[in-house]
């Protein structure tokens, strides 16, 4: 695909080291994020979601972590990231857990990106994009108490997608709590919007299906290694191949 | 009833409660690491903090006379800093209303800071975290979410300063001497009542006390069993 390729050369690289010791798990990790949509995908405690917070400039382990994570931009500057503060990195963040700010209704916390941001240049008709892909003006005006789990989930997204100037969009197991029908219809949306953008992706998952249907570059992670990278096709086969059996 | 100790008490411990929560906030904010995202601090920076901790607990533990000692001996002509001050003032603090009040303000600095610290601390990571990587500050951290979301944690810091100083006896006694109407507060009113056997003034004054402090801490305790918030510290 043509299209496909042109994306690719305009977005933003990544290149992510990371050594560090969480507990019984030791996580060695260096890769290249270059695909509009990466995934990555391993079961629970793999490190996956260490990797994100990694991204993030978080805390990561005890102090003999090491974390080296640069950004190729379009024009070929390279930044590192390591000596940048969170707020700095242009990273939109979807933790696993939605960490929506109580006391702000649903709407603000989807603004709350928008509204603290520092760059001069921003549009506020991103906020309402993000609304509107979530199917959240409905909902704008609830507390995140009075939201369902799916529902703070969705608002936990769109305050991700309504985050201004970001080149990197992570979202850690993104479609948690949040039904497969309306993930299906989330899905392709999802990726045209970041693509429009050229922001590139980066989810977190162990879901099979949704690494399949995003066609998404997919990194394996286990124990804290990455042991193949590829198109979901290849990564995946024998899932895929498991999953065509038992449909059988 | 001696009213002008009791005029002289609110006063004390209101004005005392206002300079408190300025000088514990950003205290407990630097205690608690309460801007932008959890850091990963050094060693010296966290024994740094746990000492600044252990010192504002002092007056706690330490008897008032210790505390009284040495502020009358700081804002007196015998030490460089009290001849400063009295060059400052124009006066010895000792024995004067400001003087009661940095005395207070000494005094009842961990009943502000501890419920602060608590209170910060208790902001949950994730939401600070995740906050500062959409963008947000230290500065816009901590005013945006960990301020709103540590805010009953004010009126339990304000609560307790203003009661404990209300309650304040020994350390008043020893920088403020007994001045009707200066320094005489409702503690040191009782006590004299109670020298000159005068026991139904000192019973109506300590009756009073004593219902100031239940309606006060009856107001922290109710509304701490609605929320969960900062009254948990007395809990």
């Amino acid at each position: 695909m043509p299209e496909t390729a042109l994306s690719q050369t305009q977005l933003p690289h990544h290149r992510l080291a990371v050594t560090a010791k969480l507990g019984a798990l030791l996580i060695s990790v260096d890769f290249e994020l270059r695909a509009p949509w990466t995934v990555l995908f391993g079961p629970s405690g793999s490190g996956k979601s260490s990797l994100l917070r990694a991204m993030c400039g978080f805390e990561v382990g005890g102090p003999a972590t090491t974390i080296q994570f640069t950004r190729m931009a379009q024009d070929g500057s390279i930044t590192s990231m390591d000596a940048l503060p969170s707020s700095r990195r242009d990273i939109a963040y979807a933790p696993q857990s939605p960490a929506l700010l109580p006391h702000l209704d649903a709407g603000r916390n989807v603004s709350f990106p928008f509204e603290v941001c520092s760059s001069p240049v921003r549009d506020s008709n991103i906020v309402d994009e993000a609304l509107g892909l979530f199917k959240l003006h409905a909902l704008a005006e609830r507390r995140p108490r009075e939201l369902s789990g799916g529902e703070a989930q969705r608002v936990n997204l769109a305050r991700a997608f309504a985050t201004p100037g970001a080149k990197l969009l992570l979202l850690d197991e993104p479609f948690n709590g949040i039904d497969r029908a309306t993930r299906d219809a989330l899905l392709p949306e999802l990726l045209r919007v970041a693509a429009t953008r050229g922001v590139p992706v980066v989810s977190v998952t162990h879901d099979v299906e949704e690494a399949l249907r995003l066609e998404a570059e997919v990194i394996r992670i286990e124990n804290g290694q990455v042991v193949a990278q590829g198109t979901a096709r290849t990564v995946l086969a024998e899932e895929a191949r498991r999953i065509a059996a038992v449909l059988r | 009833m001696d009213l002008a100790a009791l005029g002289l008490t609110l006063r004390l411990a209101f004005v005392t409660t206002l300079c408190l929560l300025v000088i514990a906030t950003p205290l407990a904010a630097w205690i608690a690491d309460a801007a932008g995202a959890p850091t990963r601090t050094t060693r010296l920076h966290i024994l740094a903090r746990r000492m600044a901790q252990a010192a504002v607990a002092l007056p706690l533990v330490l008897p008032p006379t210790v505390l009284g000692l040495y502020l009358l001996l700081g804002m007196g002509p015998a030490t460089a800093l009290g001849r400063a001050l009295i060059a400052v003032f124009g006066h010895p603090l000792a024995f004067s209303f400001p003087g009661l009040v940095v005395g207070s303000i000494l005094y009842s600095l961990p009943f502000a800071v501890q419920p602060l610290v608590l209170g910060f601390e208790g902001v949950p990571r994730e939401l600070r975290e995740t906050a500062a990587v959409l963008g947000a500050s230290r500065w816009t951290v901590f005013r945006r979410v960990t301020l709103p979301l540590a805010a009953p944690s004010f009126l339990t810091a304000a609560v307790l300063a203003f009661t404990h100083t209300v309650g304040e006896f020994g350390v008043v006694l020893m920088i403020g001497g007994d001045i009707p109407g200066i320094t005489r507060t409702l503690s040191i009113s009782i006590y004299d009542q109670v020298q000159e056997m005068n026991y139904s003034a000192a019973n109506h004054a300590s009756l009073l006390l004593i219902a100031l402090a239940f309606v006060a801490l009856l107001a922290l305790y109710a509304r701490g069993a609605r929320r969960t918030d900062g009254g948990r510290w007395l809990a």
